[in-house]
């Protein structure tokens, strides 16, 4: 209540200045004549009196115009058709002044003030007194316009943490508020393989020759309340059958102002394993999971539900150390308590037991740290690690550690992000204990040491167009006992070239070639792939990560 | 030793007055600018967008996560120009300074009228602003708004440097004011005159200065200019005897040079940013140079 009063005083003076300097400039003629002749006469009186008459008759034509003007504006605003601010809800005392156009004041005075873009005079300490205001020069261009400026600061924008680009929707009476999108990733593939789905290691990739639509997404982010913001994500795939399957890829809630730079996560949520793992597919540069992603850390990529702690480092640069732990079961936490396909994994008899203690959970750390070399080049590089114990024996323990390094160039005169060059290269290693199986039925505990990379380098050379060549390799440890065809090494090449009409849809080409040491139908062992990927989002964007 | 302790004193009145100094980040760089001329030396401006890129689109860079964590005022433009890269940075820099609704943030559109909001929120419209078009600070009569906005913030946070604050307000507010009717003059002889610009980034400047840019190279806001559109632009442009067209740094001057060339108008550069010129510094100096730009294509 009291601002208002404020913005009165701060507005009341502007008018009165207003009135008073066009008062006189649209009456001084007349003022004029009746001061020059001095003792009135009837015929005077008479002479006053029509041209009061024709005064009033003035000012209502010149009323009658503006609010005919008023309304030509308002029409054209809502058509879009006009550059005019759209003023839904004119303040009485704008309306009261009649507020100046540019257009509408004499050509010699430009106007400094312009109620029709700013709203009123914020705050008294500031509000010019008249007379002593500069901006009130006699014959000068306007230097306020309320039809610009419109209300006080006392307004909350909704542009910040999780705000949309559209609307926010509105759920429980406009008291909650989240956005929703859905987002459909397709592919038509074709491939020499007829397995396409074991040539290709992501669940989320092209699974079979024809039309495939593996990822079909819902997210929905917003502020929960002040302490805590929710982010879920929901996937329905259609299979090769073209049944509909349903997974909830993410769902956890995190802090958004504990002190020390602190933060904390909880819920269903990707591990923060290396560059690709915490991402959704439709963030992804290619049509496909890189191997070594893939059958490292999993079809899914490591997932599940835990914690998280972050903490970034009160250091000049950016340095941020993430440390999570997770239940680590089932096929989301592929090379740890993964009861595997059919009761087996890496062809042992898999206990599929309860957590006995902190061991059994799979802890994941990460530290990464960033540099910018220019202004326009930076460097992430970071390194992660996945311990657990997995269901190949009762003691059997998997460690994978995880280097990571992205480089990425973008041109100080970028349009939509255009130019820029990337370079993302994963490595992993990965020490799994393979053990005797459930009830000591297989004969031989061993160790496999594996490890694989991939690198890809990603050419943004127009706006809206990416060129992209990846390089993948896994490497396998020979193994006497073990025959598991998932155990083979092998090597991919891939290119692709995408084009984002607008960042809500785009379209790729992409071409595999690889090379397997076994195929699963024993056919050729270089598979030819090419996937031609289509995506489309509805609305809120989630904004781009680094 | 001994010159140790000479230098403690220093180093620790150093260490505090740095202190002292309000931490300033803009996202944008003509609230920087707006920022240096309220804050003077008693505040640090960090820019995150530089002025040449399209700042519809900026890397969300880890650096400026630091700056973000580090800062007492965040100033943005409130109008959704950042949304595609401002939050995940907030979200990551975890301040709880600068959140919406603190006084350490600063959304410049908070009081201005926001121009052209769409009626209905479409896609199919281009890459539209659903609170309305956000390149409003090339109005100076906002301009001063924005600034008096941030001396208000500046002097609540900083209540021992109010008077400073408010004395260099009072300055950029005179500074405009005179300015405002040596640019009126200037482009008074081209009210109404039509001139074409790639992106709608120019409404509030046409409609300070009477000027009408009304006609986009963009077929949509954010769509790449299309030969179609072009041939129409070009008929346009001919029908109307329009003399310029605008382009920003990050736009593609080709595309530009193009369609003056077949129709006999000038390709005029303008920034909406500080910086974005050559000789453009400070807001003052930007403005100056695109209204003198502008006059001189018009001629």
């Amino acid at each position: 209540m009291k601002k208002i009063f404020w913005i009165l005083f701060g507005v009341f003076p502007l008018s009165v200045v207003y009135s008073q300097e066009s008062a006189p400039t649209a009456s001084s003629s007349p003022t004029q004549i009746v001061s020059s002749t001095s003792p009135a006469t009837a015929g005077d009186v008479e002479a006053l009196r029509q041209q009061v008459q024709s005064l009033t008759e003035t000012v209502k034509a010149l009323q009658q115009q503006v609010k005919d003007q008023q309304a030509a504006l308002q029409k054209a605003n809502l058509t879009g058709e006009s550059g005019l601010p759209e003023n839904p809800e004119p303040s009485p005392i704008a309306g009261a002044e009649q507020s100046p156009t540019p257009s509408g004041s004499a050509p010699p005075r430009f106007p400094t003030e312009d109620t029709s873009v700013v709203s009123s005079t914020t705050a008294p300490a500031v509000s010019p007194a008249p007379g002593a205001s500069p901006n009130q020069l006699p014959g000068s261009f306007p230097t306020t316009d309320t039809s610009v400026v419109t209300s006080a600061p006392e307004t909350i924008s909704t542009t910040g943490a999780g705000a949309s680009l559209t609307q926010p929707i509105t759920i429980g009476g406009g008291k909650n508020y989240m956005n929703i999108s859905l987002d459909g990733l397709f592919a038509l593939a074709y491939s020499s393989a007829r397995d396409l789905d074991h040539i290709e290691v992501g669940d989320h990739d092209p699974q079979q020759r024809g039309f495939n639509a593996r990822n079909i997404e819902l997210a929905f982010d917003g502020a929960v309340d002040p302490y805590f913001e929710g982010f879920a994500n929901i996937v329905f795939k259609l299979d090769n059958d073209n049944e509909t399957s349903v997974e909830v890829e993410e769902a956890f809630m995190q802090t958004t102002s504990l002190p020390f730079n602190l933060q904390l996560k909880g819920g269903q949520f990707f591990a923060a394993f290396g560059r690709l793992n915490p991402t959704h597919p439709h963030t992804w540069d290619f049509a496909d999971t890189p191997l070594v992603n893939g059958l490292f850390l999993g079809p899914d990529g490591l997932r599940g539900v835990g914690a998280q702690a972050s903490w970034t480092l009160p250091l000049p640069w950016y340095s941020q150390l993430i440390f999570a732990s997770q239940n680590g079961r089932g096929s989301t936490g592929f090379s740890f308590r993964n009861p595997g396909d059919n009761g087996m994994f890496f062809d042992r008899i898999t206990t599929d037991r309860e957590a006995r203690g902190l061991q059994d959970f799979v802890w994941i750390p990460r530290f990464e740290n960033s540099f910018n070399l220019s202004d326009t080049q930076t460097v992430l590089a970071g390194v992660s690690g996945a311990f657990g114990s997995n269901e190949t024996g009762a003691n059997s323990r998997t460690q994978i550690y995880g280097a990571d390094l992205l480089y990425k160039w973008k041109s100080s005169h970028a349009e939509g992000g255009f130019p820029f060059v990337k370079w993302q290269t994963e490595f992993m290693y990965r020490r799994f204990q393979a053990g005797h199986g459930a009830d000591d039925s297989f004969p031989v505990a061993e160790t496999f040491h594996d490890w694989g990379m991939y690198s890809q380098v990603l050419w943004g050379f127009k706006k809206g167009w990416v060129a992209g060549i990846r390089g993948d390799y896994v490497h396998m440890q020979d193994s006497t006992f073990t025959d598991d065809l998932d155990r083979q090494p092998r090597w991919r090449l891939s290119a692709n070239l995408t084009w984002y009409p607008t960042e809500f849809s785009k379209i790729r080409l992409q071409y595999n070639q690889d090379f397997l040491e076994e195929n699963f139908f024993l056919s050729a062992r270089e598979v030819e792939s090419v996937f031609l990927q289509w995506e489309f989002i509805l609305g809120a964007h989630g904004a781009h990560k680094f | 030793m001994k010159k140790f302790f000479l230098l403690l004193p220093v180093i620790v009145t150093c260490s505090f007055s740095a202190q002292a100094k309000l931490s300033v980040v803009a996202t944008l760089p003509d609230f920087g600018s707006f920022a240096r001329e309220i804050g003077g030396d008693k505040v640090n401006v960090a820019v995150l967008a530089k002025p040449t890129e399209d700042p519809h689109f900026v890397d969300a860079r880890p650096s400026f996560v630091v700056s973000l964590r580090n800062a007492d005022v965040l100033i943005d433009g409130g109008a959704e120009l950042e949304l595609g890269w401002l939050p995940p940075l907030l979200q990551n820099a975890r301040n709880p300074k600068i959140e919406v609704g603190k006084p350490g943030r600063i959304q410049a559109s908070q009081g201005i009228r926001l121009m052209n909001v769409p009626a209905n929120v479409t896609r199919a419209a281009g890459d539209v602003h659903a609170l309305g078009n956000p390149h409003f600070t090339v109005d100076p009569i906002i301009a001063k708004a924005i600034a008096q906005h941030i001396a208000q913030s500046f002097s609540a946070l900083d209540p021992a440097n109010a008077a400073f604050y408010q004395a260099n307000y009072q300055k950029f507010e005179t500074t405009i004011n005179a300015k405002l009717q040596e640019w009126g003059t200037a482009l008074l002889p081209f009210r109404g005159q039509h001139v074409v610009a790639y992106h709608d980034s120019w409404p509030y400047f046409a409609h300070r200065f009477g000027v009408a840019i009304d006609i986009f190279l963009e077929p949509k806001p954010g769509i790449p200019p299309s030969p179609s559109h072009l041939t129409e632009v070009i008929a346009q442009m001919k029908a109307q005897h329009i003399k310029a067209i605008i382009v920003e740094p990050f736009h593609d001057r080709r595309i530009a040079e193009k369609v003056a060339s077949s129709t006999g108008a000038k390709v005029v550069e303008f920034s909406q940013f500080p910086g974005g010129l050559p000789g453009t510094d400070n807001y003052v100096k930007l403005i100056d140079t695109l209204v003198s730009r502008l006059a001189a294509a018009l001629k």
